[in-house]
Parts: C-alpha cells; structure tokens; sequence
C-alpha cells in the first residue's frame, strides 16, 4: 500500500451523467445512528409518556413526507412523488401502529416497539418477488424516519450540504434524492444502484454528476478526502491528480443557448436531446435542447403488470411535445427483445438476442397490437400541441418492414378519422441500426420524412462486436472508417430522397467529433441533455467548409487511428 | 353488506393504488374490510394489510363494509376500482 500511498485510487461504478464534479466527501449513513441500545427494564418506562413521543413522532414523519412530496412533485414529477403517499399511509397503518403500541405496554420504548413492530411486515414483503419485495423498501423507509425522529438521531442534513461536496451513501431513498440542492452538491456515488434507480433518474433530470453500483469498495473512501465524480467514465477518483481535476472542472464552464445555434458561416443544425423518461423533460429545456431527438417510450412498459393503455401514453407523448412548443419530439416506438423483460410480454430465450426479434420485427408480429395502441396515442397527441411530433420505427432491416409500419400507421389513421377522433399523422422516420438499413438507406429514405442514426447499434453492428461483451470493446468506436462510411452513405441517400438526417448514438454528445458530424452533412445532433451546451458552442464555431474537409479525409481514412489523428489536429487549431 | 369488484387500475392494488384505497376507506366511519374472493378479509385502512394482498389488474375482491355510511363508502370504493389510474390522475392541475 505504501508505494501506492499518493496515487490516486480509481473506483468503478456506473456513470448515469455525463457530468465530472470534484470536492469534498461527506458519508451519508442515516442507519448507523439508529442503532438502538439494549431497551431499560420495562418498570423504568412510562407507557403513557411513551405513547405521546410515538404520536409526536408520527405527527413530524406526515410533515416531512408532506413536504419532500411536494417538492419531488415540483421538480422530479407526480409519478415518482407518489411514493411518498404510501409512505404516509404506512405511518398511520393501523396494524403497524397497534403493533407499536401494544409493545409499549408491555414496557418497551417508543423506539424499540417501533423496531419491533416494523420487523415482521417488512420480513414478509422481504420474502415476495419483484415489486412486492421493493415494500420492504418503503417500509424500511419509514420505519428509519420513525426511528430518526424518536432518537434525535443526527442526520447529515441533506438539503443544506455545504458547497461542493461529494455524496457518498450505501444508496440513496427517494426521500434522500429529493433533499439534494444540486447548487450545492458536486456529485454523488452510491455503493448500490442502477441506471433506473430514483437516484440515477434524480441526477440526470438535474444535473449532477454521478456514479452508482460502485460496490463495496467505495467505503475505502474516508469522508473529507477529495473526490471526483466522473459521471461519463463511471469512475470515482480519490485524491485525483490536478490534471485531472482540471479535466473534471472543464466541463461545465459552457454557457447554456437556449437559441437554435448556427455554424460561423449560417448553416444551421438542430441540437436535440435524448430522453428516456418524463423527468428528463425539465433537463433538456433547462440545457437548451431545440427539441427532442429520441425520445425512448420503454420506460412507460416496464417495470409495471400491464402495458400503458392508450390515454396513458396520449398523456405523456402530450406532455413530451408541450415541453417544446417550437421544437421538434421524435418518438421511437417500442423497442424491446433485446436485453428488457417486460413481465406481461412473451420473450424467448434467445442465443442473440441483439440480433432476434426486437423492435419494428416485434412491433409487426408479437406486439402488434400494442404498437396499434402506441401508433393511436401518438396520432392523437400530434393534433393536441403546438410542436411537431415525429415518430420513427427502431431495427429496421428492409424496406417490406418499413412498409407494413407505414401500412400500420396509415389504418390507425383511418380508424381514428372514422371514429371522429382528432389526429395528425406525425413525421415519420426510420432509425438507420442495421448494416441493412444503411444499405437499403437511398430506398428508405424516399418512403419516409427523416432518417435517425443510432449509432449505438450501428457501431455494435458493422463491427460484429456485442455492447455487452467487454473483450471486444476495442471495436465498438463509432470513428472506425466503416462506420463512418456507413454514416456518409446514410446522409447521402438521405439527400437523395428529400429526408432530413439526424444521430441519436452517444457519437452525438461527443463535442470533440461535432466538427466531424457537422461535415458529414448531419442536420440534427441528439444526446443527453448535459453536453448540448458544449456542443452547441462547438457549432458556433465552425466554418462547414473546413467541417467538410474533415469529414472527407476522416471517411478516406484505413484506420481509426488515421481518423483521430485528423479530428485532433482540427480540434487543435 | 358486501360487494364483488373488479380492480381496473393496472398497478392492480400496489403502492400508488392502494394509498388512495385506503385513503378512502379511512375517509368512512364505516368497519371496511376487503378480501381476495379466495381469502380472508382484511382491514381496508391498513396499507400493510390491503399490499400483501397483493391483487393484480383484473382480479377480483370482496368489499365488506358495516356501519352507518357502509353504502357510501362502497360506491366510492368500487368508483375508485373501476377507473383506471391514468384518468384520476391525468388532470392535476385543478
């Protein structure tokens, strides 16, 4: 260990912003205060008085839940702040409050008869699957409230951490994210967690940077060390080296355009966002997105026991366009079979099932009716706002299926227009994922308003190399010459048949290739709403001539090293 | 007095469904008590109780209910099941 004394340790977690943040660390460990001493002897304990600091306790816990609600409410969304209605609900459970009671009589505390009466329910949840097993968590919940509230425990007071501090926390409750001033937090890492968690979902909608899942190894970490927090990488640095620190601070020193940005000589290119739930929406705006450039309608599925109904979805494509009364909101219709289980759809086991059936091929056979539910909401929501709302079809590999979608879209039509229903038929597009599709590119394009590059899977798939698998991650650069090829020959056949072309892969957000992809003749660029800043400003600086120029020699390249070293030398000037 | 419901919401009744079941049943000084149409009954203001029923969208339940607004709370109670989530909660800004 001593040799290794100054050099920084690197922890490795999942990124959920591309955002880098360094500062001070402070441990958030609100259950190591609740450890509750051995009870007194039951003569030494008033049961009356004891039933009072319960009701007080009580009393405060509705308060606190009342206005962590609101405030979720406000800034995260309705969805997620209806958790705490069933926390309240738990606190006043009459089972619950009897078991407390009863366990004051017969000598306990308050505290202890609060410990003991959460025991048993939460065992039972603990015991069920899936989301019967996440109301141990709530109960776990309130039950630490509860106790919180009984002992006076100091709690690190999350709403007022001092400026540029770095959360540390085994995980972090919707009540926990809900306090969080993104003024004043640098960052957070969180030993538990995934990309979905409240957490995750709470640092993407307001920017702060953050990593979670890290593991165990985060608590080597001691609170006061300096920190760093690289959102993108997924790393957690402590004791970063001033180099990085400078890399981490760089970032955000961008000024947000709200404004649509045009290159130095007038060419304008549309600076979108990815979006995958409603609470990004306020994100987005907040970066200066011009619109949204995918906006991914999985979250709406899963996690639930049946699929969104018609008025559900209406609702929140509606909601999406109003968010951009001047802008454009591309929806991608469902897209799953690949790595999701959805609970009530049927998805076979398959050896590949990146290369199975997923997207457009589930939207036309298995899924087909709720692609006609989706298509429905989306025609409706299209004639209800202002915006334009344009919908695209995801893992299209010919021009059949291309069609059969439009055929799909085109009876929707009939039937809302016979029923009476208000529709417009949106703008429609197909995502360019497949080696296929880029292909067939010049044929799609004539039968459709956009094209969207995922480059993503476009990547994954030209190369032969699987996102999941680590061992090949070498291949999966967006800036290898036959990826590029394929982009070019995209945005060609996209000219050719009178289509606008826009990217929604992470190649999208990368300010340092902005240069490459405006030259390469994109006309909109979509990614997470963190990095529109940056990209916008790396527009603004642009001559297309010399954007051009670049382009073609990086598509003319042998290799990805050829590529960089020609993105880089135009970086550098 | 008692009454069979089919529970419409498609959370069936888990955390945000339940909350505003037994939000309502309390809301009664009626005794309410629900049950699975193969189980016992349990308390309709315990959260606790209505959750590890743990009734899906589509199922079926008891509603039992005594007491002098017993007939009352039964009409809201089955209101309540029979409409889905969306609608109740599509228009928050009144």
């Amino acid at each position: 260990m001593a040799a290794n004394e100054s050099a920084p340790r690197s922890h490795e977690g999942t990124g959920v912003t591309p955002l880098s943040g360094v500062g001070s660390a402070v441990w958030y460990d609100p259950n190591a205060d609740l450890e509750l001493e051995a009870p007194p002897a039951a003569e030494a304990v008033d049961p009356d008085a004891e039933r009072e600091r319960f009701a007080d306790a009580r009393d405060r816990a509705r308060a606190e839940l009342e206005r962590e609600r609101e405030r979720t409410a406000e800034r995260v969304g309705e969805e997620e702040a209806a958790v705490f209605d069933a926390h309240k609900q738990f606190v006043d459970d009459p089972q619950i409050t009897d078991g407390v009671e009863a366990a004051i009589d017969d000598g306990l505390p308050a505290e202890h008869a609060v410990e003991d009466a959460f025991e048993d329910p939460i065992a039972q949840f603990e015991g069920m699957d899936g989301r019967m097993a996440e109301r141990a968590d709530d109960l776990r919940d309130v039950r630490d409230r509860l106790l919180r509230l009984l002992t006076d425990a100091d709690r690190v007071d999350l709403a007022s951490l001092s400026t540029g501090s770095i959360l540390l926390a085994e995980r972090l409750t919707p009540s926990d994210t809900a306090q969080l001033d993104p003024d004043r937090v640098a960052g957070f890492a969180t030993v538990e967690g995934g990309r979905t968690s409240h957490a995750a979902i709470f640092a993407r909608s307001l920017g702060i940077p953050a990593v979670v899942g890290v593991g165990d190894d985060l608590e080597s970490i001691d609170g006061g060390a300096d920190v760093l927090v690289d959102g993108e990488d997924g790393a957690v640095i402590a004791d970063p080296t001033p180099d990085q620190r400078e890399r981490a601070a760089g970032g955000r020193d961008v000024d947000v355009r709200e404004e649509p940005v045009e290159t130095a000589d007038g060419r304008s290119v549309e600076v979108a966002a990815n979006v995958g739930t409603l609470a990004e929406l306020e994100g987005a705006v907040a970066q200066g997105a011009d619109g949204i450039g995918l906006f991914r309608t999985e979250f709406l599925f899963l996690d639930r026991e049946a699929p969104p109904d018609e008025d559900e979805q209406f609702e929140v494509y509606r909601e999406a366009l109003a968010a951009f009364p001047e802008g454009r909101v591309v929806v991608r219709t469902l897209d799953v079979g690949g790595d999701k289980p959805i609970p009530y759809l049927e998805t076979p086991d398959a050896e590949n099932p990146f290369l199975g059936q997923r997207g457009i091929r589930r939207s036309l056979g298995p899924d087909a009716d709720l692609f006609e539910t989706q298509l429905r909401a989306l025609l409706r929501a299209a004639a209800a706002e202002p915006g334009t709302l344009s919908v695209m079809f995801p893992m299209v590999a010919t021009v059949p299926e291309l069609e059969a979608a439009l055929e799909t879209v085109e009876s929707v039509a009939a039937d809302l227009d016979s029923a009476g229903v208000e529709y417009e038929t949106p703008e429609l597009g197909v995502m360019i994922e497949t080696p296929s599709a880029a292909f067939t590119a010049e044929e799609l394009a004539e039968r459709v308003d956009f094209l969207s590059i995922g480059t993503n899977d476009l990547t994954q798939y030209v190369m032969a190399a699987a996102r999941e698998n680590e061992r090949v991650a070498d291949l999966r650069d967006p800036c290898e010459p036959a990826v590029l090829r394929a982009i070019e020959r995209t945005v060609a056949a996209a000219a050719a048949g009178d289509a606008w072309v826009g990217m929604c892969g992470e190649m999208a957000g990368d300010p340092d290739l902005t240069p490459l992809l405006v030259g390469l003749g994109l006309d909109e660029l979509s990614m997470s709403a963190v990095t529109i800043p940056e990209v916008k400003a790396a527009i603004a600086d642009l001559e297309t001539d010399d954007a051009e120029s670049l382009a073609n020699r990086a598509t003319d390249a042998a290799t990805r090293t050829t590529v960089s070293e020609h993105v880089n030398t135009t970086t550098d000037q | 007095m008692e009454r069979t419901v089919t529970v419409v919401p498609e959370d069936g009744l888990h955390a945000r469904p339940a909350a505003k079941f037994v939000e309502t049943a309390t809301e009664f000084d009626a005794d309410v008590r629900v049950a699975p149409t193969d189980g016992d009954a349990v308390d309709a203001a315990s959260m606790l109780a209505v959750t590890s029923l743990g009734v899906a969208s589509g199922e079926d339940v008891r509603l039992i209910a005594e007491g002098d607004d017993a007939e009352a709370a039964l009409d809201d109670l089955e209101e309540l099941l029979s409409t889905p989530e969306t609608e109740s909660e599509a228009e928050p800004e009144t």
